[in-house]
């Protein structure tokens, strides 16, 4: 087969078509960029995706927080850590000197009552929530490129825990299921009236991508019968909108949510990303129950990468990778993002070792 | 005479007024509060862990069962520490330092408050002198919780740390495994925060 640009390898992985080689795409921890240019192993402001000639690239578009004019507020701060308070009215707390998740302090919408006060009034579908001129900047650079392009953010789970705290989310969804549903009907229509603004004024993307972390370590935040009845239905409503202006649906999420995905497939995803190892998913099993219906990116340990054990990296991908691009449905990347302890010889490595294994 | 059943039910359930309710009546009606505790609510706790681990429970189901848990506790703690009740053990647990992330920690804590044990929370990104002073409030078992495989390492330091001072380590976490703590020497490692209460009842031989 002649050599695909990267839009056309994307473009027909998702549906299972032959291609010349395996996609590939890779998010990297921001101090890992920092990291390898203070080493002089990447030039000062280089883009990750040019430089390693990655197949897709994103662009997040959206700012679905209640204010989106209000910027991070610092609250307090010591030697370590800086205390903010969010758009979303959340207070956070998070390293001045390296990439964490932060520590959740404080949320203003705890229950049904602070959501119709503070919340539901103002997620309104304004044009100051986009940022257009971000979009059509990745648009034109993966057009310039033959990259495939996505429209990245956020879909409804990882909507509502910034707003009131994975507690406070996962207690009403077992208390108040019928607050949780309506939240989750309010972020979905408001993504898709977001979508027609932008798309009328900039022009469609190549496709989806939705961040939407719904596991940890072994299991899902939520059981697949309430991930059923409260998320799938905005799930099915904003992967619907996208099918139907002809976009194929990455979904991106952490943790453990085998459970969840026969529910996800059913919602319509065209493409599960991440598969972390470490939480329980396995690339192989996902890939024999799951692997005829949705394509996979993702789901190599990054672990090797991180401990830069070069043998480690070529068993992972050597174990995998020649079994999951059967189907033509699988697109390289590890089961997160390259954290910082990795050297950029580790991720060189585990790229072409990848890339040497995903040939056809 | 108190229904220990309904009340072991109404937790499980996490139906708080109902444990409220039934904990006051029980309290009025002059019941041993030890048995409101082992017949009733400590009971309860074990069993949506038993769920959980086995699936049959998510973290939902937990977390307003604590809740429940939380809204008897409240009404029996005074007459607790009056009653000379002993504690079945304390336990220091914390996020290690470098690392902010809580979820995970905070379900252990809940787990172990529900299985009768004290808990210190000593919260994120704790240090040595963090954990230290956990076991001069009392914690014979420190927990280490991380998000991060980069924060992970700090563990060992603080397994090494402990090492022969008389005080037990246990780990847990995403990138943690049985494999790390075996290698540094950790007292414990835990997948999940129900198999967290019951490596403490092992190493504390209270179950």
């Amino acid at each position: 087969m002649e050599p695909l640009c990267g839009r056309e390898r994307v473009g027909r992985q998702l549906k299972h078509l032959p291609v010349d080689r395996i996609a590939v795409s890779e998010e990297f921890w921001s101090y890992t960029i920092r990291h390898w240019e203070e080493q002089g192993k990447l030039p000062p402001g280089t883009d990750a995706v040019e430089h390693f000639k990655l197949d897709l690239d994103k662009c997040w578009a959206f700012n679905l927080r209640i204010d989106p004019e209000m910027a991070d507020r610092l609250v307090a701060e010591d030697e370590e850590t800086q205390t903010f308070v969010d758009g979303n009215g959340a207070t956070l707390r998070r390293y001045r000197s390296h990439a964490s998740t932060p520590e959740h302090i404080n949320f203003s919408v705890v229950d049904r009552n602070d959501w119709e006060e503070k919340a539901k009034p103002f997620l309104t579908p304004t044009a100051n929530r986009i940022d257009f001129e971000g979009y059509r900047a990745v648009r034109r650079a993966c057009a310039d490129a033959g990259r495939f392009f996505l429209w990245s953010g956020v879909n409804v789970f990882e909507s509502m825990h910034p707003i009131c705290g994975h507690e406070n989310l996962l207690m009403g969804m077992a208390l108040d299921p019928e607050w949780v549903s309506e939240m989750a009907e309010v972020y979905s229509d408001l993504i898709i009236h977001l979508w027609e603004t932008l798309f009328a004024a900039e022009g469609k993307p190549d496709g989806i991508w939705f961040y939407e972390d719904m596991g940890f370590k072994g299991r899902p935040f939520m059981s697949p019968e309430m991930y059923r009845e409260l998320i799938m239905p905005a799930h099915r409503k904003t992967i619907d909108f996208a099918h139907s202006l002809g976009l194929p649906v990455v979904m991106h999420s952490c943790g453990f949510v085998e459970p969840l995905l026969p529910y996800m497939v059913e919602a319509g995803i065209d493409c599960l990303q991440a598969m972390e190892v470490k939480a329980g998913m396995d690339l192989l099993r996902i890939y024999r129950d799951f692997g005829e219906k949705i394509a996979l990116m993702g789901g190599l340990d990054v672990r090797p990468v991180a401990n830069n054990d070069l043998p480690g990296i070529r068993r992972e991908l050597e174990t995998r990778i020649p079994v999951v691009k059967g189907r033509n449905g699988f697109i390289l990347h590890s089961d997160h993002s390259i954290p910082e302890s990795a050297e950029y010889e580790s991720y060189r490595y585990f790229l072409e070792t990848g890339l040497e294994l995903g040939r056809y | 005479m108190t229904d220990f059943e309904a009340l072991r039910a109404a937790v499980i359930k996490g139906k708080r007024n109902d444990v409220a309710a039934i904990v006051q009546a029980a309290i009025d009606g002059g019941e041993d509060i030890n048995l409101i505790l082992d017949r009733g609510m400590i009971p309860a706790m074990r069993e949506i862990g038993d769920k959980f681990s086995r699936n049959e429970a998510y973290v939902p189901e937990l977390l307003i069962a604590a809740r429940a848990m939380q809204a008897g506790l409240a009404l029996l703690e005074p007459l607790i520490a009056a009653s000379g009740r002993k504690s079945m053990g304390k336990v220091a647990i914390g996020t290690v330092k470098g690392d902010l992330h809580d979820i995970g920690k905070n379900l252990v804590a809940i787990m172990l408050k529900g299985a009768g044990y004290d808990v210190i929370d000593l919260g994120v990104n704790c240090d040595i002198t963090k954990y230290e002073e956990g076991v001069k409030q009392g914690a014979t078992i420190i927990g280490c919780s991380s998000l991060l495989t980069t924060t992970m390492p700090y563990m060992k330091e603080v397994v090494a740390y402990f090492k022969d001072k008389g005080v037990k380590v246990v780990i847990g976490g995403a990138p943690v495994t049985q494999a790390y703590a075996d290698e540094i020497g950790a007292d414990g490692y835990s997948e999940d925060a129900n198999g967290a209460v019951k490596l403490i009842d092992s190493l504390l031989k209270t179950a």
